[in-house]
């Protein structure tokens, strides 16, 4: 029965606080003005939400790239035996020929094809603005791959720098495990 | 293929926000303009078509089946189509092919979009929130956890451009962005009106390289209605206003990982589309042809690139169209009378209905202050998807 002591105001806040998993002061004030009554009739009634969805995500024929990075730190791409053409990222089958690929390592180096700094993104990232987004032609790929450079000055990074893949130590199995940097460090 | 004509248009306000009305009463507003417009009854429409691209937006999945029960069209059959920011071109494209098969003969193509419920409790602001939703219709496993957003996608083929041939330059991306907040100043119902410089954009602050705040289009909330009919169905009506004859329609979609195309610094699937729309409406000299055009400006330097895209002049020269004055109000073609994405805004599934409704009105000779002289004949594009995934071409004409 504790929450009937609670005022209209403090259940408010701290009921969606924790359906959302954020905590109460992210929510506060912003809906003061609705619990104290302040708005009329019709003025819209604003509350908070999100929508989530859980996942135990499988990576179906291309497990063995994340697999690889994640416990031999190598980098695979995926050849047709009909074009000999590489994919990084693989694909398990080429769309080309329609053939089934097989796996190559690759040497984990390459040049960059086009380059642009972050200044502002996602909420996920926002903080962490300013960064680099590339297409990285790799060695041993004939297609680009859409990845980050880690570079102390982002502003020294030019179209055709060397650059080479990095894997970081702490890993959860995705595409974040890896970045790249200049080669000449 | 039987001819279809655009009978009727609808557009809301385009604005930031709506906080006082959901995606379906937004819908609502737009279908009921649209069906005075045409003159016809809410009975008269066979089928629908809805363009609503990102259900996170919406805080709905499967948005349509409540849109269509809000505007009272059960039990006729309708269909939601999804393809990004093309999303209202590829709506338009689906309920063409509806009237032109002879399967219905009155067809309402309608697209609503509703971002700015998204919010970031971190930053106290939508838009970071809004970019977060607008990810999730990236590639999940390679692209979106490494941070890129839509304008990361965008400026990186417009710096393959520059690298490829030098062009667009700062200033020019600058320019086009002074016509097009200038242009939405005509337009009561565009989101941002504004008298800027070229000195004004560049000194606004970095996105992402190369564009800056005001290279960019808006987040915008808004809907609009098309109500499409047939050639017999136009002979029966004998409606007021004159009919605005789709007579060209092209689409493309391409790879998706932009990475397994020959060249990121063009849009070869925005080309191939075009190319199918002018082979249909016979367009062999688009600068001549057209009177009017709306195209898919989501950043300066793409809507430059699709001067190139479009045909206008040859690869690498899009940016001569802004310096010379050909796309600018009073030039031999003006590109995005309405605003466009920039000015009037981007309200995702809304847009290419905003640009259709915009050519037609062009075309009827409605367009109160941007009103270009005798237009005849325009041109509607729109483009979504990572560095343009998509793309619907489509040609509009009046024909009296």
């Amino acid at each position: 029965m504790a929450d009937k002591k609670l005022s209209k105001k403090d259940a408010f806040y701290r009921a969606h606080a924790a359906r959302l998993r954020l905590p109460e002061e992210k929510l506060r004030p912003l809906y003061d003005d609705e619990l104290d009554g302040k708005k009329g009739p019709n003025e819209p009634f604003e509350v908070p939400d999100k929508m989530d969805v859980f996942f135990k995500y499988s990576y179906g024929g291309q497990s063995r790239f994340f697999r690889e990075i994640l416990h031999n730190e190598r980098l695979m791409g995926s050849k047709c035996p009909k074009c000999g053409k590489v994919y990084c990222p693989p694909r398990s089958a080429c769309p080309l020929c329609y053939e089934a690929t097989e796996w190559v390592e690759l040497p984990g180096t390459g040049k960059i094809e086009a380059f642009t700094i972050q200044h502002y993104s996602t909420s996920a990232f926002v903080t962490k603005v300013p960064f680099l987004v590339a297409y990285v032609r790799l060695d041993g790929s004939d297609f680009l791959m859409m990845t980050n450079i880690e570079m102390d000055d982002v502003g020294k990074a030019h179209h055709g720098m060397p650059v080479k893949v990095v894997y970081r130590q702490e890993k959860s199995g995705a595409m974040t495990d890896i970045y790249f940097e200049p080669l000449n460090v | 293929m039987r001819d279809v004509a655009i009978i009727g248009v609808g557009c809301t306000n385009f604005r930031g926000r709506h906080p006082d009305k959901t995606y379906f009463e937004l819908a609502y507003e737009a279908a009921k303009a649209a069906f005075a417009d045409a003159g016809i009854d809410k009975a008269d429409v066979e089928a629908a078509v809805y363009g609503i691209y990102n259900d996170f937006f919406q805080r709905q999945y499967q948005p349509d089946a409540f849109v269509h029960d809000y505007l009272g069209l059960p039990p006729i059959p309708a269909v939601r189509v999804n393809t990004g920011g093309a999303t209202g071109g590829s709506a338009l494209r689906i309920g063409y092919a509806e009237v032109a098969s002879g399967l219905y003969d009155i067809v309402l193509v309608l697209g609503v979009e509703k971002c700015a419920d998204c919010y970031d409790y971190n930053t106290k602001n939508p838009v970071p929130e809004v970019l977060r939703a607008i990810l999730y219709t990236s590639d999940m496993t390679y692209d979106n956890p490494i941070g890129r957003t839509a304008a990361s996608g965008f400026a990186l083929a417009v710096i393959a451009h520059m690298e490829k041939f030098g062009t667009p330059t700062a200033e020019q991306m600058a320019k086009v962005s002074v016509k097009n907040h200038g242009n939405a100043l005509k337009n009561p119902r565009a989101q941002s009106g504004m008298k800027i410089t070229v000195e004004d954009v560049l000194k606004s602050p970095k996105i992402v390289d190369p564009f800056k705040r005001l290279d960019n289009c808006l987040y915008t909330e808004g809907a609009a209605a098309v109500v499409l009919a047939s050639r017999r169905k136009v002979a029966d009506m004998h409606p007021k206003k004159p009919p605005i004859w789709i007579t060209g329609l092209g689409a493309a979609l391409d790879w998706a990982h932009p990475g397994n195309r020959e060249s990121i610094a063009e849009f070869h699937g925005c080309r191939v589309a075009t190319q199918k729309s002018y082979e249909m409406a016979g367009i062999t000299d688009p600068l001549a042809q057209f009177d009017v055009a709306e195209l898919h400006d989501a950043f300066t330097g793409t809507e430059i690139m699709s001067y190139e895209d479009c045909l206008f002049c040859e690869p690498g020269d899009g940016g001569r169209l802004i310096d010379d004055g050909t796309v600018w109000p009073g030039g031999k073609l003006p590109v995005n009378l309405s605003g466009g994405l920039i000015g009037c805004g981007h309200a995702v599934g809304a847009t290419g209905l905003m640009q259709t409704s915009e050519v037609v009105w062009q075309l009827r000779n409605e367009a109160g202050a941007r009103q270009a002289p005798n237009a005849r004949r325009g041109l509607v594009q729109s483009i979504g998807g990572t560095l343009c995934a998509w793309t619907v071409s489509v040609v509009l004409e009046r024909v009296d």
